[in-house]
């Protein structure tokens, strides 16, 4: 089995400094592999190990992606090889035109079975990559898959709903977005992080990828803001639950709350 | 001079981190400390993502790691779980002396097994009369045969009961200087004649000591570790790297004493303002964070001249002597910013104050450390 793994890298939530103007800056996080996509490597990996074949993690993303630190980080964890699409154009790119950009990657990759992609971006989570990837495609897409099982010449998959869980099965190709609950994602040991340095790595321009029309993105980011911190009420509300409760209400109303 | 690690080691240590994070959370770690338990399914946990490897030779399990490496794993689980950067230290001696000087045979056995998650083999030196004067040890060792009978009394012998092994020092009486008169020997704790007697410490809850009474224990005489006789310069070659691991899980502690404080200063509110904004405590917390990156940049340069096959019989002595009175303040400043909090049983900086305490004392006292410092500074004068 030929599986693709879609891997954003991004910049660390936790680095992120707010100015005094509220706007955000980006300056001095470091990037890492979107915390989402993690368990999608792991689903891909176990595949493998389980059913033979090879896995290739695909990302795009400007310039800062290609760094060797971040791409023994991906390598690390399991995959073979790894493609990455590196160019500034494609900074802050919205969800069509990655998505345009990794379907044009899967298609010159060629022959892949499965391609896998976390259920959103650890930046800005639009959950919308994955669908979008299977549909500029062509191949059956789904979302919130929690269970991925080889059946046949296709898989079984397990969606996690709000009061549900779907049973589906699916011919291949096809593109699942996986949940976090899936697997917990493996931690790569020395050895795995020496061998890294050792394993393949594509460097494809938009060029390579011979798109027909040049990604139109379809969202225009306006602003960016961080919200404004509200201080804490600290309240401390004492007395029997009746009067608790009539208590919480009365400043659940006072603060426009309810 | 440049300062960053490698790729390959931020990329380990973030894994380590994370690791720990997951498989020995603070709650799990207060919980063994009051339960006086060995942290087993930590120790596992660390097997299970090859940090025991690191270090090992290939050929048994390992993966090549130098020891700049080995110290920022150490520096990294002081920070997060000081029971396993002291549980891992301790094995730094004694399973450099199975790399360096052990049979093929005996190296199979112990290293296959510690990369497994074997605990580390115990050190079997200290004796009641016998501790800063380690060469004053009285331990036979009476060759019978192919075998070879062991007699005498261990002090301090960590791990010794839960180990699979003790490295057991033994002198021989015949011989008229002490230092070649000690062999090194691997014991296995399950045979017959050995009893175990658990002592009571101020610290190291998780970390079990043990008073060990050896009467007529035989094993086969290809136990013997190196040569006989040579076990005083084989022990002494890797105390070194003991003594800068274990300084390596004090930075750690000092390094997670400081985060504490820091924190407790800017959330405690006292007359009004959080006390981080009185200057009495910014400049404890300031004099902290200056120790811990002295510590830090100490043991990183030792760890570099021991990479580049440098001496450093005396740098090492010094930064142990350093290191340990150092975070010895630093955990303490940390109980002192705390306050009633900080000496309450429910908060974590009592616990790295108690354990890091035993720091000045285990692996060579601080006047040990001036013993040995002293004399190769004036030699080094005196070559100039």
């Amino acid at each position: 089995m030929k599986i693709v793994v879609c891997a954003k890298l991004a910049p660390d939530a936790s680095d992120i400094e707010v100015r005094s103007d509220g706007s955000i800056s980006l300056d001095r996080a470091e990037w890492r592999i979107g915390s989402f996509d993690l368990q999608a490597i792991e689903a891909a990996v176990r595949l493998r190990d389980a059913h033979g074949g090879s896995v290739t993690a695909l990302s795009a993303g400007p310039q800062r992606i290609n760094h060797s630190k971040l791409r023994k980080d991906l390598l690390s964890r399991g995959p073979d090889e790894l493609v990455l699409v590196a160019e500034d154009v494609l900074n802050g790119a919205d969800t069509a035109v990655t998505a345009q950009v990794l379907a044009a990657a899967v298609r010159k990759i060629g022959a892949v079975d499965l391609v896998l992609t976390g259920e959103g971006s650890a930046d800005l989570y639009f959950q919308q990559v994955g669908l979008q990837l299977g549909e500029l495609l062509e191949v059956p897409a789904f979302n919130a898959v929690s269970k991925i099982e080889v059946k046949d010449s296709g898989v079984r998959i397990e969606r996690s709903l709000e009061e549900e869980t779907e049973v589906l099965e699916l011919p291949l190709p096809a593109v699942l977005a996986v949940t976090t609950d899936i697997h917990t994602p493996r931690l790569p040991n020395m050895k795995e992080i020496l061998l890294a340095a050792k394993k393949p790595v594509y460097e494809w321009s938009l060029a390579d990828l011979e798109l027909e029309n040049a990604p139109e993105p379809r969202v225009e980011a306006v602003s960016l803001r961080a919200p404004r911190p509200v201080e804490r009420k600290r309240i401390l509300i004492e007395g029997s639950p009746e009067e608790a409760a009539q208590s919480l209400a009365g400043y659940l109303v006072k603060e426009g709350v309810v | 001079m440049d300062f960053r690690w490698t790729e390959e080691q931020e990329l380990l240590i973030q894994s380590l981190e994370e690791l720990l994070q997951r498989e020995a959370p603070e709650t799990l770690m207060a919980e063994l400390d009051a339960r006086h338990e060995f942290p087993f399914k930590p120790w596992q946990a660390l097997a299970d993502n090859g940090i025991l490897a690191l270090g090992i030779p290939e050929e048994y399990g390992g993966v090549p790691a130098d020891i700049t490496t080995l110290t920022l794993v150490c520096e990294t689980l002081g920070k997060y779980a000081l029971p396993l950067g002291i549980i891992y230290s301790l094995g730094i001696i004694t399973i450099r002396d199975i790399i360096q000087f052990g049979s093929e045979e005996i190296k199979a056995k112990v290293l296959g097994g510690f990369v497994r998650g074997d605990l580390p083999v115990a050190l079997g030196i200290t004796e009641p009369q016998a501790g800063s004067d380690a060469a004053a040890m009285k331990a036979t060792a009476q060759i019978d045969g192919d075998d070879v009978i062991f007699n005498g009394q261990k002090m301090y012998c960590t791990l010794a009961k839960i180990a699979k092994y003790i490295l057991l020092m033994t002198r021989d009486a015949q011989g008229t200087n002490p230092y070649a008169s000690i062999s090194m020997w691997l014991l296995p704790t399950d045979t017959p004649g050995l009893r175990f007697n658990i002592l009571n410490k101020v610290g190291w809850w998780t970390v079990p000591t043990y008073e060990v009474f050896i009467e007529n224990a035989r094993v086969p005489r290809k136990n013997l570790v190196g040569q006989f006789n040579s076990g005083w310069p084989q022990l002494m070659a890797n105390f070194e790297i003991e003594r800068l691991a274990l300084c390596a899980a004090s930075v750690g502690a000092a390094e997670a004493a400081l985060e504490d404080s820091l924190s407790y200063a800017n959330r405690r509110v006292q007359f009004g303002n959080p006390i981080g904004s009185y200057q009495a405590v910014q400049h404890i917390l300031t004099d902290m964070a200056i120790k811990n990156e002295n510590m830090r940049n100490y043991i990183y340069k030792v760890a570099w001249m021991m990479d580049q096959g440098q001496s450093v019989r005396h740098e090492h002595a010094m930064c142990k002597l350093y290191v340990a009175r150092a975070a010895c303040e630093v955990t303490d400043s940390a109980v002192q910013i705390m306050g009633g909090l900080g000496y309450m049983m429910d908060h974590r900086v009592q616990r790295l104050w108690r354990d890091i305490r035993l720091m000045r004392i285990g692996g060579g006292t601080d006047e040990i450390m001036y013993n040995i410092a002293g004399p190769q500074l004036l030699k080094h004068a005196r070559k100039s």
